[in-house]
């Protein structure tokens, strides 16, 4: 189990593969977007045009498929980042990992920094009375495997749904807390909570589990002869299907958005 | 599981940033792009129908005029054969009447040279019986205006009794 480079800085903990990965992520989104953009063309448009035109449109016929598309057409730019940043995302961890490894508190710095993560660990291994404490370290990774950062993105999502239906749907909104009766009131309020959580957890939830799996399949790779011999198909295997569950799941994660925005801004359609 | 909140904070600043980036810079033009282009296709297809429709309204007046013409031509074509009945039956008419005429005009010659040769007859004769009765009874009847009226009378008698 890797552990991730968390500094403290102004009593802020700050996880620098995540920060290095976010940064990552967001260039090469946009990199792709603006070379997409570059010579636009309405009669004759490149090939990386067209692709980009292609993303964008399946993430239209997603909004039209859960909402009226004139209700939906705001939040078109904002699905269409979200599916490209979470692709993007969820492939960078397939490509490679850096991995540093720590035996002792004193090396485990950077910046001139205390990597404090690997501190505690080879503290609490040293206490449960380990001769050689050993942390290892991930800085290159999926920033969807980290759980803070699928948060991150449910929560934009969760704000984004219950401002507009307080703002845009106020009576409808607030009368759906108490439906069918006053007494499902808590319910209604833990299934909005659970929504968020849900929304969070399923991206994290398979990205890592993708990336430990190669963990172990690299690990078999390091063991044996046979081990490694044995990786090679499995990590293939394992790879492409990492690319189809990361494309998944950025899909799924943008049909849920937009269907929890519909949820909220199309309510009173559901009430005749 | 380690959830580290400070990296949700940093993920909806990037997050945000490359919305706004990404908004700015390549998803307004795109935008903009593709609703031009849903717009030059609209157009064409406008186009299209309206030549579509132009198309056939000319065709539909080619028609119309092909028939036109047809019909005239079925006119001129009956008018002329009427025309031209109608005129051979005037020239059979005129040359009818002309034959007419030419007969008629021929019995009327035919009638004054007989009045004519009767005339000359009729004068001849008197003139010859005056002749006649003259040798026969010596010369007492003179070849005056009297006698000669006489004659012609007693002629006109006989003539008009044959």
């Amino acid at each position: 189990m890797h552990e991730s480079p968390i500094i403290k800085l102004g009593g802020l903990r700050i996880d620098l593969s995540v920060v290095l990965m976010l940064v990552v992520t967001c260039a090469i989104v946009f990199i792709l977007a603006k070379l997409a953009t570059r010579k636009l063309s309405v009669e004759n448009p490149s090939k990386i045009q067209n692709f980009m035109e292609w993303v964008i449109e399946f993430v239209q016929a997603q909004i039209s498929s859960a909402m009226d598309f004139k209700k939906g057409k705001p939040f078109l730019a904002l699905g269409v980042t979200m599916i490209m940043f979470i692709f993007v995302g969820n492939m960078l961890g397939l490509i490679f990992g850096v991995v540093t490894e720590y035996d002792n508190k004193d090396a485990a710095t950077v910046f001139g920094q205390p990597i404090v993560s690997v501190t505690e660990k080879l503290d609490t291994l040293h206490a449960k009375g380990e001769a050689h404490p050993h942390a290892e370290v991930a800085w290159w990774k999926s920033p969807t495997a980290d759980i803070g950062v699928t948060m991150g993105l449910a929560l934009l999502v969760f704000v984004i749904v219950h401002y507009l239906g307080a703002v845009k749907n106020t009576k409808a909104y607030f009368k759906h807390y108490f439906q069918p009766y006053p007494v499902f009131f808590p319910i209604n309020l833990i299934e909005q909570f659970s929504k968020l959580l849900t929304h969070g957890i399923r991206l994290y939830a398979n990205i890592f589990a993708g990336e430990v799996l190669i963990g172990v399949i690299m690990g078999l790779a390091s063991s044996s002869v046979v081990g490694a011999v044995l990786s090679v198909p499995l990590l293939m295997a394992w790879q492409g299907f990492s690319i189809f569950i990361g494309a998944i799941q950025a899909f799924i994660f943008v049909v849920l958005m937009m269907v929890y925005i519909s949820q909220t801004v199309d309510m009173h359609h559901e009430e005749h | 599981m380690n959830f580290v909140w400070e990296s949700t904070v940093i993920t909806l600043i990037a997050f945000l940033i490359l919305y706004w980036l990404l908004s700015k810079y390549a998803f307004g033009p795109l935008f903009s792009i593709m609703e031009k282009r849903r717009e030059l296709v609209r157009q064409q297809l406008d186009e299209a129908k309206a030549t579509r429709e132009q198309a056939t309204a000319y065709v539909e007046e080619q028609k119309q005029a092909l028939q036109q013409a047809r019909q005239d031509a079925y006119d001129i074509i009956e008018q002329s054969k009427q025309t031209s009945s109608k005129q051979a039956a005037q020239i059979v008419e005129l040359a009818k009447n002309e034959a007419t005429r030419l007969k008629e005009d021929a019995v009327r010659e035919i009638q004054n040279e007989k009045n004519n040769a009767v005339e000359q007859l009729r004068s001849e004769v008197g003139v010859a019986s005056v002749k006649i009765a003259s040798k026969l009874i010596g010369k007492e009847v003179k070849e005056d205006s009297v006698q000669g009226e006489l004659v012609d009378q007693y002629l006109k008698e006989v003539g008009g009794r044959s």
